[in-house]
């Protein structure tokens, strides 16, 4: 009996906060209007959003932002491995490193939005050390804006991945390592053959982990560092629906396009469950 | 110490006593259609914004507040500033769940338009008398079915400005701004060849691209029906006669007369520039002009009517609009004491308050002329009360937000080519038509009645 | 002799990323207390004469400590409450002998990965219904719902290494699950339950679209949100803008450096192996 009633709150509140807004939403999505005025309108939203330029350059602006997840996954595990050698002041390296990852994103992103102007900080110093050619502008041109996102993606996510790799590397086993060693094996070798794929389980969490927040916590940046712009360049699925459905009150565009992205979130799930039940099975 | 024993108990009474505070804090004003109440007494908010047009209304609005409480002990009236990015998308919000403020600010036509539309509003035509409202200028700009739905409080002149300094050092005739497409790229070679900046804007957040909808958008146009042409579909934007102005912006961009960061500055950053004497030109409101006035020194600032890039019957019409409209909203309980204050806004007292903190011309016959005394002032109002349109005040909120502004930053990006900006709004009109056709009927009544 | 990344270059490719790291902070910092007429001269020195100007105006002429005020409640209410419903779910599903328990997990780890903007526009329009937007109620039960899922799965995967013995010991005793949560499981828990606090904490006071979206009367804003309005308000004076900022980071950053090792044990004890 108490088992029940020890779930039923928790039940009780996914109920309302994920199963009650999910059947909503996939509702939705088949009518168009205001909230006062919604019409049926059957799968036309769906044509409608899938032929709609903005929708399908902020979805592939979130599949771009997919390779930021590499790009730290690489760096943490890097500086990871060298941390896990106890360099002096590792700890202090640590805590630094990690610190960004805390800081609230609207803090960072106006903060960065002064530094990537055109004329700002980083390219004023990029000029003065004769690199002037690598001072595009950043926030301004629809090429780089994607990049310069991402970058402040890195900056706040790396440490999130030192820390939990670090963690990891550090509760291996000591005699692993010191056999290998032992046996003449390059320092090289000892992280690329036994420390990294002895955590490899945390690696494929945090890749996961990193990859769903790129596709669905970015809004916080585009919408401090570029409102979307220029022209759209740089709207992502959540500033895509925020716009349409707030801004605009266009509720059956953000439902549809909110169902794409709960299927596109799916998608990572599915592979990460695959990937967890290969682990228990070996 | 209880914590310590019963940390589970801890943990609840802290949020139970929190939740107390918050449902304290909770809810706006309620919500409950008619409620005219009296005149004279009620709890007032007014969600207000001029700040940006008008630098020093936000302080002029605090005094008169305070002014008329001190007539009407009765009324209280609690200010609350607007930004400009979610002016129009609160309202949207607020004028959904019928909560919120009693007064609101929504820039003029179809801002104003399309929430009375729904239902949101109040006509002030049924709350003010006739005898009052004659008095108020470019009220045309909010009339629909015969009633009058936002009140002025200002007019918003958009000059041009030019450094008479910088122009004379570059050959060019300090007294006289360009006053063609053409004339202003000889202007702009010319100061570049002097290492000046030639124009100084910012596009970063849309408004440059609008204004530029706004100044020369209507550059082929003929007549106000040609500008609700583009929203009623009568032709497509991609037609030359609409969206030929950005060929031109595509030029200017191309001949390095914006600033080189335009596109990673706000509009108010932007602004920055022509103050500080780094750019030569610039579009701007009279508000900020006089500012710049004194800061670069009255007699090196010039100012005139934007140069024409069309020949169109709308190319020489001036660029003034009433910018900001109060609204009184349905569901407000205190209609008539908003609709009292409201009219206290437009008295001689409250007009000459206003010119002396802003130096922006109050929209009101009553306001007479001879209190402007600055020269470039008197300029200016010369130029304000001229025949004038703003365009932008003619597009649906949705077609503003995600064509109008989102066309320009492809312009000014160069990541979009004139064409690409004009079936931006093609594409978007025709959304717009499909997720809102009660409001694209609304427009096609307004437009035709 | 072991092969390895010379001293000299390891340290370097740490000062560098420490250097990065913590630039952008510094740059907030520095310009908070920089006049705007400073800023504009030299937008990289350092402050010729520091001011607390701007912070003095940000915290005494502008609403930014009844935005702090906001984001705290929130904060202490719905980490609260979701970090009772969690623990109560947790113990449950570990103790007990319920059917559906796997199923339930399973069902938890879909959830923690659904994104909340999806599931924003329904629950905008049910609060507009139960007339509780621009009320801070309507957030707290958001955030309190969104986070139960992440809890949940960290309590488990925590509860799951607690010795069963003491729960046998305390049953056989004759105590009540409730007995036994507190006074056996609840105790030795602190660690990681404290942990689970403070990253849900940080994560609802970092939050921005939802709070954008149902707060959007200006006293009502959290603290974040009530920054955006900052940026907009203030575009050209950054260092007020920064100033806003760094009230909102501050006490961020007195948490982390309070707790900063505890932190980082409890974060990888919790997420497992």
């Amino acid at each position: 009996m108490w088992p029940y009633l020890f779930i039923a709150p928790a039940l009780g509140a996914i109920g309302l906060v994920f199963v009650y807004p999910l059947v909503q939403v996939v509702r939705d999505s088949f009518y168009a209007g205001s909230t006062d005025t919604l019409t049926y309108v059957g799968t036309a939203n769906y044509k409608n959003v899938v032929q709609d330029p903005v929708f399908r350059h902020s979805l592939l602006n979130n599949l771009k932002l997919l390779v930021t997840v590499p790009v730290m996954t690489a760096l943490a595990l890097l500086i990871a491995v060298m941390l896990n050698d106890r360099i002096r002041g590792w700890r202090q390296y640590q805590a630094i490193v990690f610190l960004p990852y805390i800081l609230p994103a609207t803090a960072i992103g106006l903060t960065f939005s002064y530094l990537l102007q055109r004329n700002g900080v980083l390219n004023t110093f990029l000029r003065d050390a004769g690199l002037g050619a690598l001072a595009p502008d950043w926030l301004g041109s629809a090429s780089w804006v994607v990049p310069a996102i991402g970058g402040v993606v890195v900056w706040q996510q790396l440490g999130f991945g030192v820390v939990v790799f670090t963690a990891a590397l550090l509760a291996l086993p000591a005699e692993v390592t010191e056999a290998a060693r032992i046996d003449g094996a390059g320092w090289w070798q000892i992280q690329r053959r036994i420390h990294i794929p002895q955590i490899r389980r945390i690696v494929e969490f945090f890749v996961v982990l990193e990859a769903i927040t790129v596709l669905s916590q970015v809004f916080n940046y585009v919408y401090v560092l570029t409102g979307g712009g220029p022209g759209n360049a740089s709207s992502v699925l959540e500033f895509y629906i925020w716009k349409n459905g707030f801004s605009l009150g266009s509720v059956g565009t953000a439902s549809t396009v909110s169902v794409i992205l709960l299927a596109l979130a799916s998608v990572l799930i599915a592979i990460y469950m695959r990937l967890r039940a290969r682990d228990a099975e070996v | 110490m209880i914590a310590k024993r019963h940390p589970l108990a801890a943990l609840l009474v802290i949020p139970v006593v929190l939740a107390l505070l918050a449902a304290g804090c909770g809810g706006g004003s309620s919500s409950s259609s008619g409620g005219g109440g009296s005149a004279d007494e009620g709890d007032l908010t007014y969600w207000y914004w001029g700040e940006s047009d008008a630098p020093g209304a936000n302080k002029w609005m605090k005094q008169m507040i305070a002014r008329y409480e001190k007539l009407h002990p009765k009324v209280h009236i609690k200010l609350v500033p607007q930004a400009t990015d979610t002016l129009i998308g609160a309202f949207k919000t607020a004028s959904q769940t019928k909560r919120g403020p009693d007064i609101a600010t929504q820039w003029a036509t179809l801002p104003v338009l399309t929430p009375a539309w729904t239902g949101a509003t109040a006509p002030l035509s049924d709350l003010i008398p006739k005898s009052e409202t004659d008095n108020w200028i470019s009220t045309q700009e909010n009339i629909s079915q015969g009633k009058l739905w936002g009140m002025p409080q200002y007019l918003l002149g958009v000059p041009f400005v030019w450094n008479k300094q910088m122009f004379r050092a570059a050959g060019l005739d300090p007294d006289t701004p360009p006053a063609t497409f053409d004339d202003l790229l000889a202007a702009c070679t010319k100061l570049k060849a002097k290492g000046y900046t030639p124009i100084g804007m910012g596009n970063k957040d849309g408004y440059t691209g609008a204004w530029f909808f706004a100044i020369y958008g209507k550059s082929q146009l003929s007549s106000v029906a040609d500008l609700q042409g583009i929203v009623t579909g009568k032709a497509k934007f991609s037609d030359p006669k609409y969206s030929g102005f950005y060929e031109q912006m595509a030029k200017l961009r191309q001949s390095g007369c914006f600033n080189d960061d335009i596109s990673s500055l706000d509009l108010n950053q932007g602004w920055q520039l022509f103050p500080r004497k780094k750019a030569a030109m610039a579009w701007t409101t009279d508000g900020n002009a006089l500012t710049w006035a004194k800061a670069i020194g009255a007699a090196n600032i010039g100012v005139g009517a934007p140069p024409r890039f069309g020949n169109g019957a709308l190319a020489s019409y001036y660029t003034t609009t009433q910018s900001s409209s109060a609204m009184i909203t349905s569901w407000s309980k205190h209609k008539k004491a908003a609709a009292a204050f409201l009219t206290f806004l437009h008295t001689p007292a409250a007009l000459d308050a206003w010119y002396a903190e802003t130096g922006v011309f109050p929209a009101d016959k009553r306001f007479s002329a001879s209190r402007i005394t600055n020269p470039v002032a008197k300029q200016l109002y010369r130029l304000a009360t001229q025949k004038s349109v703003w365009g932008e005040n003619y597009l649906p909120p949705q077609v503003d937000q995600n064509a109008d502004l989102p066309a320009g930053q492809l312009i000014t990006s160069g990541s979009g080519a004139p064409s690409k900006a004009a079936s931006l709004w093609d594409t978007v009109l025709q959304q717009w038509k499909t997720q809102h056709p009660d409001e694209y009927q609304h427009y096609q009544q307004w437009a035709n009645g | 002799m072991r092969r390895s990344i010379p001293i000299a270059l390891r340290q370097l490719v740490m000062v560098a990323m420490a250097v990065v790291s913590l630039y952008p902070i510094w740059f907030l910092l520095q310009t908070a207390l920089k006049t705007n007429e400073q800023y504009t001269l030299s937008p990289t020195g350092l402050p010729s004469h520091p001011t607390l100007e701007n912070l003095r105006q940000v915290i005494l002429e502008l609403p930014v400590p009844r935005w702090a005020l906001n984001s705290a409640i929130v904060t202490v209410l719905s980490v609260s409450i979701s970090t009772v419903i969690a623990l109560l779910a947790a113990y449950a599903i570990v103790f007990s002998t319920m059917r559906f328990r796997e199923a339930l997990l399973r069902v938890n780890l879909g959830l923690m990965v659904i994104p909340p903007v999806a599931l924003l526009i329904p629950m905008f329009v049910f609060m507009v219904d139960a007339g509780l937007i621009n009320s801070l109620a309507s957030v707290v039960i958001f955030y309190s719902g969104l986070m139960v899922p992440f809890a949940v799965f960290f309590f488990v995967n925590f509860f799951r290494q607690f010795p069963v013995e003491l729960i046998d010991a305390a049953t056989v005793d004759g105590a009540s699950p409730l007995t036994t949560l507190r006074r056996v499981v609840l105790p030795i828990s602190k660690a990681a339950t404290f942990t689970l606090v403070i990253v849900n904490a940080i994560w609802v006071w970092n939050e921005l679209l939802i709070a954008l979206v149902f707060l959007q009367d200006e006293n009502r804003r959290t603290l974040m949100a009530g920054l955006t309005l900052f940026q907009g308000r203030y575009a050209t004076n950054e260092p007020l803008v920064l100033a806003g900022a760094l009230v909102s980071i501050l006490p961020v950053i007195l948490v982390y450096v309070a707790g900063q090792r505890f932190f980082v044990r409890g974060l990888t004890a919790g997420i497992g192996k």
